[in-house]
C-alpha cells in the first residue's frame, strides 16, 4: 500500500484541515491514480490548479492531464489553488510530465488558466 | 500645458524648466530615463563621477485620474553595480505627484562641494535646496518621518539611506508609501549611490497646486482605462481576493520550490525544505493569527486596485515591515537557508532603513555564508551582518558593495551574477527561459526585464514550441520589449496577467496610453516601441564596452548540476547571441 505526502496550497488547504497551507500523509490502494487521491481528500477537480509530483509539473489550471497518473510509495504531490499565479517566463523550461506535454501540444503553450477550454 | 523637463544642477544649486526635445517627447517612464541617459551621459564615464546623471520619470499615464495601478516611477543612470545603463522602478507616492506638477522628468546633474548634502524640495513654484546635515547618517524610516513633520501636504519622499551616502554599489532609492514608510524601492543596480554622488540625501515632492496631467483624448483615455480596470478586476490573479491580493508576489515561493527552481543556499540546490515557512501562504497565516497592524491586500501607491503588498506583524501585532514579498523572502530566506519569517521581516526592515536592495543583500549574505563568514541557516548571524553595514565596518563596506565584491573578499567562485548584478529567485538551470533573459537583459540579471506576454498573444514567435529549447531567443526578446513598454507606461507590471488573458485588457492598456499622449498607437505597436527602448539601452552598453561575451550566465552553472533534476545550463551561446543580433543589423 503506497504512502504519499501531499501538500495543499491556498484555500484548498481546507480539504486537509488547514487554512492556507496543509500537509498530510495518505495511504492509498495499490495502483491509485491522481483522481483517486483528489476523491480521497474531497478536492473538487475544478478547484485544483497546478499539480506537481516529485518536482515535475503534471497539471495546470483548467486542464485534466494528470487524472490517470499512477502514484507510487513516497511520492510527494504539491497541489495549488486556482488563485496561484505563475508568470510564463518563470515556468519556461521546467520539467513537465509527458501527459502534460501532450495536453499542451493540443491546447497551446501554458496560459494562466485553461478554464475557458473546458467550459 | 506640455510636460516639462526639470533640470537641477547641483554644482551651483540652480534649476531650470525646459521643453522636451521633439525626439524625446513620445517617451515616459523607462523609455524617457533611458533616452536621456543615452543622450546626455558618456557611456564610459565613472558611475559615481561628475559626468553621470540621476534621472527620474513618471510613466505616461501616472497622475491621470483613475488610471488603475499606475503609480510607478522610473529612476535611471549609469549603474555602479553593473556599469550598464540602468532603469529601476518603484511604487510609492512619487510618480503621481511628479506627473501632477507637469513634469515629464527630473534630471539631476553636477556635483556640490565635497561633504555638502542637500534635500531638494520640489513644488509648483520650483526647487529649493535645503541643507541636509540634520538627516545625514539617518535611516530612511526616520528620514521619512522628519520630512513629513517638516513639510506640509504629505509629500512624496525619495531618499537614500546610509549606504547611499557612502556610495556603495548596493544602494537603492527609497520612496515612501501611503503610510509614509520606506518600503518601496527602486532597488536594483545601485542607483542610490548615483543619487548620493549628486550630493542629494532626499527629494521632497509636493504637487499641491500643480497643473496636473493633460489628456489629449479624454474619450479614448476613458475607454482604455475602463477596459483595463475591468480586466484587472475580472482576472483570477488580480481581482479582489485573487492570488496577488491574498498572497502577494510571495504566492510564487511554493510553486517555484515544487518545480525545483528555487535557488537555495547560494544557488547550490533547487529546493528548500523550509520554503513553506517563508511563503505567501505563511504570511497570510501570520497576519490572521497575530492580527493588529498586520494586513494583506495592502496598496503600495494610491490608486492601486491589485493591492499585492502586505504589512507583516510581530507576535504582538505591531508592524515589523512592509513588504515581505517573494524575491525578498527568497533572498533573505531560502538562499541563506533561513526558514524563519520573523527574521526575514527584520532583515527586510534593515534593508529598507539602510537603503539596500533586498535581492542583492540576500545574495550577498549567502555569498558570505558560502565563504565561511557565518553558517547557512544562522539567522541571528545573518541579521548581525546588517550591524556591520550600519557601522560601516570594513566588512560592512564590502557587504554593501554587493555580491561580486563580497565573493572576491571571501574567495567564492559560485557567483550568481550577470553583468555584475545578482540573480533573483528563479534558477536558470531549472527554468531555462528566464536564464536567456538574465543573460541578455540590458540591465544585468533581472527577473522583471522579460515579463509575461505569452508568445501567441504577443504575436512574435507564435509558432515556437514552448516545450523545447529552440526559439527561446525570440521569446525572450518579445518579453523584454513588452516589459520595456509597460515600464514606460507607469502601470504596474502585474497588469501583464489580465492583458495576457483578456484581450480587451491588452487593447485598453494601449488605448489609455494613446488617450493621454495623443500618440497613434494600438496594442499592435507595443513590441516595436519596446524594441526602440531596448535598442537605445543596448547601444549605450556597447559604447560602454559591453559585448556579446557579457551576455553569459556564470561558469559554474555550466558544470554544476542542480538538484533535484541535476541539470546544467544548456542554452547555447549562439542562441543567446541571437536575442540582440537585430541591434547591429545581423
Amino acid at each position: 500500500m503506497p504512502t504519499v505526502n501531499v501538500t495543499l496550497y491556498g484555500d484548498i488547504a481546507q480539504y486537509a484541515g488547514g487554512n492556507h497551507i496543509a500537509t498530510l500523509n495518505l495511504d492509498l490502494p495499490e495502483g491509485a491514480v491522481v483522481e483517486d487521491l483528489l476523491k480521497k481528500i474531497s478536492l473538487p477537480p475544478e478547484e485544483r490548479g497546478y499539480l506537481f509530483i516529485n518536482a515535475v509539473l503534471f497539471d495546470a489550471p483548467g486542464l485534466y492531464a494528470s487524472q490517470d497518473e499512477t502514484l507510487h510509495d513516497q511520492d510527494h504531490i504539491g497541489i495549488f489553488s486556482t488563485r496561484h499565479m505563475w508568470p510564463y517566463q518563470y515556468r519556461d523550461g521546467i520539467h513537465l510530465s509527458n501527459s502534460l506535454k501532450d495536453a499542451l501540444r493540443e491546447k497551446g503553450p501554458i496560459h494562466n488558466t485553461y478554464r475557458s477550454f473546458n467550459l | 500645458m506640455a510636460k516639462k523637463l526639470l533640470r537641477i544642477n547641483m554644482s551651483n544649486q540652480s534649476f531650470d524648466y525646459e521643453d522636451l526635445p521633439p525626439a524625446w517627447a513620445k517617451w515616459g517612464g523607462r523609455g524617457l530615463t533611458s533616452t536621456i541617459i543615452a543622450n546626455e551621459v558618456e557611456p564610459t564615464c565613472h558611475p559615481l563621477g561628475p559626468n553621470n546623471k540621476f534621472v527620474i520619470a513618471p510613466g505616461w499615464v501616472s497622475g491621470t485620474p483613475a488610471a488603475p495601478s499606475s503609480g510607478r516611477t522610473s529612476f535611471g543612470g549609469k549603474s555602479p553595480l553593473t556599469g550598464t545603463i540602468k532603469e529601476s522602478n518603484s511604487g510609492g507616492l512619487s510618480s503621481q505627484k511628479i506627473a501632477k506638477l507637469g513634469l515629464a522628468a527630473i534630471i539631476i546633474e553636477g556635483t556640490p562641494p565635497a561633504g555638502t548634502w542637500y534635500t531638494l524640495v520640489i513644488t509648483k513654484d520650483g526647487v529649493t535646496f535645503e541643507d541636509a546635515d540634520e538627516l545625514m547618517g539617518k535611516g530612511m524610516y526616520e528620514v521619512d518621518e522628519l520630512l513629513w513633520e517638516r513639510y506640509p501636504n504629505q509629500p512624496a519622499v525619495i531618499g537614500i539611506g546610509p549606504v547611499g551616502e557612502k556610495k556603495l554599489s548596493n544602494a537603492g532609492v527609497s520612496i515612501n508609501d501611503p503610510e509614509n514608510k520606506p518600503g518601496r524601492y527602486a532597488g536594483r543596480g545601485g542607483l542610490g549611490a548615483v543619487m548620493g554622488a549628486r550630493g542629494v540625501k532626499a527629494i521632497v515632492v509636493d504637487d499641491t497646486g500643480g497643473p496636473g496631467v493633460d489628456i489629449a483624448d479624454p474619450d479614448l483615455f476613458k475607454q482604455g482605462r475602463v477596459k483595463l480596470r475591468d480586466a484587472i478586476m475580472e482576472h483570477d490573479l488580480t481581482k479582489p481576493e485573487g492570488g496577488l491580493n491574498a498572497y502577494g508576489t510571495n504566492v510564487l515561493m511554493n510553486i517555484i520550490n515544487e518545480a525545483g527552481g528555487l535557488p537555495t543556499r547560494n544557488f547550490s540546490a533547487g529546493q528548500f525544505e523550509g520554503a513553506a515557512q517563508i511563503s505567501g501562504e505563511m504570511v497570510a497565516e501570520m497576519v490572521e493569527e497575530r492580527g493588529g497592524e498586520g494586513m494583506t491586500g495592502h496598496a503600495c501607491h494610491p490608486g492601486c486596485i491589485i493591492k499585492c503588498s502586505n504589512i507583516y506583524p510581530d507576535k504582538e501585532g505591531e508592524a515589523i515591515v512592509s513588504v515581505v514579498e517573494y524575491e525578498t523572502a527568497w533572498a533573505l530566506g531560502a538562499n541563506c537557508g533561513i526558514d524563519d519569517l520573523d527574521y526575514v521581516a527584520e532583515m527586510t526592515y534593515q534593508c529598507n532603513d539602510l537603503g539596500l536592495d533586498t535581492i542583492e543583500a540576500g545574495n550577498t549574505i549567502a555569498i558570505a555564508m558560502e565563504g565561511g563568514a557565518i553558517d547557512f541557516g544562522d539567522k541571528k548571524a545573518a541579521l548581525g551582518m546588517f550591524d556591520e553595514i550600519r557601522s560601516m565596518s570594513p566588512l560592512g563596506r564590502i557587504l554593501g558593495q554587493g555580491v561580486e565584491a563580497t565573493a572576491k573578499a571571501f574567495g567564492v567562485h559560485r557567483v550568481p551574477t550577470v553583468k555584475g548584478q545578482s540573480m533573483p529567485a528563479y534558477e536558470p538551470r531549472a527554468i531555462k527561459g528566464i536564464g536567456v533573459t538574465y543573460a541578455t537583459s540590458t540591465m544585468g540579471a533581472d527577473h522583471t526585464a522579460g515579463y509575461t506576454i505569452a508568445p501567441e498573444i504577443a504575436g512574435v514567435g507564435g509558432d515556437v514550441d514552448a516545450l523545447s529549447n529552440e526559439g527561446k531567443a525570440d521569446l525572450s526578446l518579445t518579453f523584454q520589449a513588452a516589459t520595456a513598454f509597460i515600464d514606460s507606461t507607469g502601470y504596474c507590471l502585474f497588469i501583464a496577467f489580465p492583458i495576457l488573458d483578456i484581450e480587451s485588457g491588452w487593447a485598453g492598456m494601449a488605448e489609455s496610453v494613446a488617450g493621454v499622449t495623443g500618440m497613434d498607437i494600438t496594442g499592435e505597436d507595443v513590441i516595436s516601441l519596446g524594441k526602440e527602448i531596448l535598442r537605445v539601452e543596448r547601444e549605450f552598453n556597447q559604447q560602454a564596452g559591453f559585448t556579446a561575451q557579457d551576455d553569459r550566465l556564470p561558469e559554474f552553472m555550466l558544470y554544476e548540476k542542480l538538484p533535484p533534476h541535476n541539470e546544467v545550463w544548456s542554452i547555447s551561446d549562439q542562441e543567446l547571441d541571437e536575442v540582440y543580433a537585430w541591434v547591429n543589423g545581423q
